[in-house]
């Protein structure tokens, strides 16, 4: 167990890894992996052999949490592959400016004001009109590999 | 209908089959001298008075005729089944026989012209006609037969009986009465087919033409559906009649299948000569074509010939006893038929290796249709599994069959050893096939089993020697595909599929006396001890990495499961032995059967220990050795292991065993271990914590739960403990020992048995706060929040019912601080991503959220239906309901009507709150207007779901709402007070109490809408408090009602039946079980007669 433990710590210094590896068999549906350099959920695994009594190899087929898109890879099941470290952060939103980023309050205070708003309509009327209607809006954004984008908002205020 | 020349086939078919439907509607109201007359003319008509064109269409129109009066083929007429049933039976009776006797004279009379001329297009139409009349007139459904079965059956829906039957092989039993054995077997009929059939044959292969002709392929049905006759047909003289009826059509049929060798040379022979001809370049043109297709032609004819040959077969098996079956054949060839049913299908087998396993061929459909053949030798339907005893020549023939088959598919085995292109999809759904086919063939080795054990154990042993002889220098491959399907066929042959229970020795095996009573001496021993020490030595890690490869171990870990469930420390095997080995010491253990000398070589008290040790080892090798194959651990975790702890007395020995422990302590700690796919690690959670059971006393299993979860516990605390744990929780690592500590837990948690109770309790109770922080951490990260939601719905589910008061308090108050802080962190909130797929993804782990908070509800709901503890709740202040209602208070804001489109998820909701609101109605009064109001546009939505289940708990919800109410303003208290009465919103608008609203939208259902006569029961419960709650109201609807008929019989017929609605049968304003019944027939009678025209279509 403190075998375990000593593995887990040493992993928490080196926190500004943007992955880590881990063995493809435990990844999961739902679970992160990074195909072809991008961060992605795991939408689908199945597992195939090499030929008849070769080894296990997993089948992934993921979606790009950023842009979208569908990626794929097969990975033997013992080796490891790359889990992306996926964060989110609430923050507060104070203001939309006209040049299309926002304004988000910081949990210590500060502004932080370099988060781009989505270029989707779709999204971007969604944010956009629970803004204008004045309700306390808190945006989730998600950060992975050095990309940054709001995931989610949630209406805080008392109705 | 005597116009009969027109040469439109559609036209005339659907002119037939409206005479036809004409003459059923009328059935009755035609009287017997009219039908005599008609169907006269239609005798004449059919037996060619009038000509060869008319004969064809009075046959046709008695094809449709009969068609249309089975109930299966019948078409809808609007008029009740008890119509159709009568037609049936007065068809059946009356006229079906006659029928029967005028297509015969009709194909009588055009066979001869047939056979004799070359050019009797009409009458071959003709001919075919009759003979797919007499094939449907077969295909009857017989129903009144001697035993004076003869009432209607009103609710059958026209499906055949037999359908399990059918369903099995193709073959239909016909059964008519003893009344048709004149017709059918005492006639020369069958005899007259055969020669029809042998002239046609000789005819057509004379002349190179079409022989596959309708008339050809009608003719052999025909002659199939006379093998399948059986039943009170045949005298009860000792089968003499049935046998001869066989013999003569055997003697027909055997020139199709006979010698099989030299059928199948022909039809391989037909098809190489095609390729050929396919091969050779298209110069000869014209003619090469033209010879291409009659060689088509005559080959699958051939085939078709074959195919129908095989069919016969296993009609006759299965009418027939295995004896009488072999004796069929004695008397025109010097061997049985066994003999020839083996002889064809090994060569039907031959065949088919010769084949690529993807390429069509006449040779598997033959080879399915003789295992079929077999299957009902030797398992017929009406002695449940009992064994059946074959003639000695049977025992031959399958022992010949069993051992080519077993040798093909060595072959088989070998040579497709090195595809690895195998679609897995394909494998997928052959999978299921080729189960069947090994249980196939385990029922043919079983026949023969003196000759199968000492078979397979001689294959084995020489493929396990040359793995070891090969000693990693040789490619194993091949032998290795070759040990992987023999352990397939052993396994089905020595063991049967449990299926959830306990399975026992196959009779074969359980019957068959040994030849000598010393165990070791024991085929079956012997075959079985070969293959476990063949599995022990994958325990060595140079031979397991030689070869075995990930596939092999996943035959080994099959076969085990299988086999251990049969034969590993049975009960039997331990009663036996403590009573034989009294018996032993007198000397009188001349007479004990194999299967005992097997069991009891494997118990407790001989080697089932060791071999117990053997399995746990092994399984632990696949866990340690083999990382990353998923399906391997997924076979050991779900099939070996459960199938180990599901038996409590192989629970005893386990939880002693040294390997066990080592598995527990390695589970804890090895890293390996954690390496595991997480489901699998709840599951051997699962497995490890149920075995427990096997302790004596309930302190030692609780120790040792206590000791195999306290790291988990222990570490999940640790984490959630930490200072950084905020910045180190979406580190990826984290996540994945968060989600593989709450799998674990999770299975302990499912595992929850009286013994272990307090120890689970324990480890719950020791974690809660951490889950509660894990939640807050995670609220982003919707796989962990499942799991914990997960743990904690198994854990509350397993524990609820032994809880004491104080302990039920801390996990109420614990649930509700759950409920809270999930629904903080999910109301209101709204995902957005560019992914379509994601957002649903997002939707549906929403849904299994809510799903699984609904779930912990109800089980803390059953608190109340189900305690064992010793004290009451309420001496704590707590209530149950309150709780719960506080619940589902924080859940609702979460369901939006979206959400309640998952099936599941709505009938979970809808099934709690009706739970809820029947229970508890004073509850509901108490609710503030806010959480009231949710509830109530939550029961109009779900009165007007399409689920007719969800429909009918609503009303029950209703009917318990409303009557509370009546019954409480009754005696002069509040009610629901406030929310019943009508009330002035703020905005001035008059809102009409809740119960106003409910009657309306009943009567509103029940009188307009279309809804299941199910629910017609629970409407009048909810309708008839809500009538006595409302009574103004109702009124009032009612004179709306009335006042809106224009009609003016309409009209009066509205008034009285509303009138009877609420005053017959003595009907009264109390509510009681009486008031209830009573209103429940008013209501079905007053629907009866208003909603024919109340409701316009």
């Amino acid at each position: 167990m403190s075998d375990e433990e000593h593995h887990f710590e040493s992993k928490a210094d080196a926190g500004a890894s943007k992955t880590y590896p881990q063995q493809a068999g435990t990844i999961r549906k739902n679970g992160y992996i990074v195909i072809k350099g991008r961060p992605c959920k795991v939408v689908e695994v199945s597992t195939s052999k090499t030929g008849k009594h070769g080894h296990a190899k997993c089948h992934f087929v993921a979606i790009d949490i950023f842009n979208g898109k569908k990626l794929e890879d097969i990975v033997p099941s013992s080796h490891n592959c790359d889990v992306p470290h996926v964060n989110r952060t609430d923050y507060q939103l104070i203001d939309i400016s006209e040049d299309g980023f926002v304004s988000l309050l910081t949990e210590n205070g500060n502004t932080k004001d370099d988060l781009r708003l989505p270029t989707d309509d779709n999204l971007l009327s969604q944010i956009k009109d629970g803004f204008s209607d004045g309700k306390d809006l808190v945006v989730s954004v998600m950060s992975s590999m050095g990309e940054e984008q709001i995931c989610a908002l949630k209406d805080i205020g008392p109705k | 209908m005597q116009h009969a020349g027109s040469p439109e086939g559609y036209v005339l078919a659907k002119v037939s089959s409206v005479a036809a439907q004409l003459l059923k509607r009328g059935w009755h109201d035609f009287s017997t001298a009219e039908k005599e007359t008609f169907f006269h003319q239609i005798k004449q008509a059919s037996l060619g008075i009038h000509g060869v064109h008319v004969q064809f269409i009075g046959i046709n129109f008695l094809e449709s005729l009969v068609s249309e009066f089975s109930p299966s083929t019948s078409s809808a007429m609007g008029l009740p089944r008890e119509f159709h049933e009568q037609c049936r039976r007065s068809l059946e009776l009356d006229y079906l026989k006659v029928f029967y006797c005028w297509t015969r004279d009709a194909a009588l009379s055009v066979a001869n012209k047939i056979t004799e001329s070359d050019s009797a297009v009409d009458e071959v139409k003709v001919c075919t006609a009759a003979l797919r009349l007499i094939l449907q007139i077969l295909n009857w459904e017989f129903q009144c037969n001697s035993n004076g079965k003869k009432g209607v059956n009103v609710f059958s829906s026209g499906i055949r009986q037999d359908a399990g039957l059918s369903n099995r092989s193709e073959c239909i039993l016909v059964q008519p009465g003893p009344g048709w054995r004149d017709i059918l077997i005492s006639s020369r009929d069958i005899v007259w087919l055969l020669n029809l059939y042998t002239a046609l044959r000789q005819k057509f292969s004379h002349e190179g033409f079409s022989i596959d002709c309708p008339i050809a392929v009608s003719a052999r049905k025909l002659i199939m559906q006379y093998c399948s006759l059986t039943g009170t047909i045949f005298p009860s003289d000792n089968g003499q009649l049935q046998e001869h009826h066989l013999l003569q059509l055997l003697s027909g049929i055997i020139h199709w299948i006979d010698p099989p060798d030299l059928v199948s040379k022909q039809i391989e022979c037909g098809k190489s000569e095609r390729s050929l001809f396919s091969e050779s370049p298209s110069a000869a043109g014209y003619f090469s074509d033209y010879v291409l297709v009659t060689h088509q032609i005559l080959l699958s004819c051939l085939c078709s010939e074959m195919l129908d040959g095989c069919r016969a077969l296993l009609a006759m098996a299965t009418v027939t006893s295995p004896t009488m079956f072999n004796q069929l054949l004695k008397s025109i060839r010097p061997f049985g038929t066994f003999t020839l049913l083996s002889t064809l299908m090994c060569e039907v087998i031959k065949v088919l290796m010769t084949k690529a396993p993807d390429e069509e061929t006449w040779s598997w459909e033959a080879r399915d249709i003789l295992l079929d053949t077999w299957t009902a030798l030797l398992m017929p339907l009406d002695s449940a599994g009992g064994i059946v005893l074959l003639p000695p020549e049977g025992v031959d023939a399958a022992a010949t069959l069993f051992t080519f088959i077993v040798e093909s598919e060595l072959k088989a085995a070998s040579a497709s050893a090195f595809n690895d292109d195998v679609d897995s999809d394909y494998l997928h759904t052959s999978i299921s096939a080729m189960d069947e086919r090994l249980s196939s063939y385990a029922l043919i080795a079983r026949a023969a089993i003196d000759v199968a054990i000492p078979l397979l154990t001689r294959h084995c042993t020489e493929r396990f020697t040359r793995l070891h002889q090969g000693g990693g220098s040789l490619d194993p491959t091949e032998t290795l595909e070759e040990v992987y399907s023999l352990l397939l066929i052993t396994g089905h042959v020595l063991a049967d599929e449990g299926e959830g229970e306990t399975p026992l020795v196959p009779t074969a095996i359980q019957r068959h006396i040994a030849d000598s009573v010393v165990p070791d001496k024991n085929p079956v021993v012997i075959l079985c001890s070969s293959i476990v020490r063949f599995a022990e030595q994958s325990l060595n890690p140079e031979s397991r990495s030689s070869f075995f490869s990930p596939r092999l171990m996943e035959a080994i870990i099959w076969f085990l499961a299988r086999w251990s469930q049969t034969y590993l420390m049975s009960p039997e095997g331990s009663q036996d032995s403590s009573y034989s080995s009294k018996a032993d010491n007198m000397h009188q253990v001349q007479s004990i059967s194999s299967g005992q000398t097997v069991l009891r070589y494997f118990s407790e008290y001989d080697h089932g220990k060791t071999v117990l040790d053997i399995i746990v080892r092994v399984a632990i090798a696949t866990f340690m050795s083999y990382p990353g194959e998923k399906f391997l651990q997924g076979l050991t975790c779900y099939q070996l292991l459960h199938a180990l702890v599901r038996q409590k007395n192989i629970c005893i020995h386990l939880v002693t065993l040294e390997s066990w422990s080592k598995l527990a302590i390695a589970f804890a700690n090895e890293k390996m271990l954690f390496m595991l796919n997480a489901s699998h690690q709840k599951s051997l959670a699962q497995t490890l914590v149920l075995s427990a059971s096997g302790f004596r006393d309930s302190e030692s299993a609780n120790q040792y739960v206590r000791i195999l979860m306290g790291h988990m516990t222990a570490y999940l605390v640790e984490i959630s403990s930490k200072n950084d744990l905020k910045r180190v929780a979406e580190q990826p690592d984290t996540i994945l020992s968060v989600t593989c500590l709450l799998e674990r837990l999770r299975g302990a948690a499912s595992a929850s048995e009286p013994r272990m109770q307090k120890s689970i309790y324990q480890m719950g109770s020791s974690i809660l706060n951490s889950t509660l922080i894990l939640l807050e951490v995670y609220k982003h990260e919707s796989a962990v929040i499942y799991l914990l939601l997960k743990f904690v719905v198994e854990w509350v589910e397993g524990q609820i019912s032994y809880l004491e008061a104080q302990e039920t308090t801390v996990v109420i108050d614990y649930c509700m601080r759950l409920l809270q802080l999930y629904s903080s962190h999910n109301i209101g909130k709204i995902s957005l991503s560019l992914s379509s797929s994601l957002l649903n993804d997002a939707k549906s782990e929403k849904y299994k959220d809510l799903r699984a908070l609904l779930q912990l509800l109800a089980s803390l709901c059953s608190k109340d239906l189900v305690d064992f503890s010793s004290d009451s709740l309420e001496a704590h202040g707590t209530s149950i309901s309150q709780v719960v209602f506080y619940g589902l208070h924080i859940v609702t804001p979460l369901i939006s009507l979206e959400l309640l489109k998952y099936p599941k998820l709505c009938r979970d909701y809808f099934s709690l709150l009706s739970h809820m609101l029947e229970v508890y109605p004073e509850m509901v009064g108490q609710l503030n207007n806010e959480a009231f109001s949710h509830i109530l546009e939550t029961l109009q939505f779900g009165l007007h779901h399409q689920d007719s289940e969800v429909v009918n708990m609503c009303l029950r919800a209703l009917r318990a709402l409303a009557s509370y109410h009546y019954k409480e303003t009754a005696s002069g208290k509040m009610g629901l007070g406030s929310h019943a009465s009508s009330l002035r919103n703020p905005k001035g608008e008059l809102q009409e109490g809740i119960f106003s609203r409910f009657l309306r939208t009943t009567l509103q259902l029940l009188l307009f809408e279309d809804y299941s006569p199910d629910l017609v029961g629970a409407a009048a419960d909810a309708l008839f408090p809500l009538i006595l709650c409302e009574q103004g109201l109702y009124q009032k609807l009612g004179n709306e009602l009335i006042e809106r008929q224009a009609n003016q019989t309409f009209k009066s017929r509205l008034t009285n039946a509303l009138q009877s609605l609420t005053s017959s049968n003595q009907l009264s304003c109390t509510l009681d079980r009486m008031n209830y019944q009573r209103f429940r027939k008013n209501l079905t009678n007053f629907l009866i007669e208003v909603r024919g025209f109340l409701r316009i279509v």
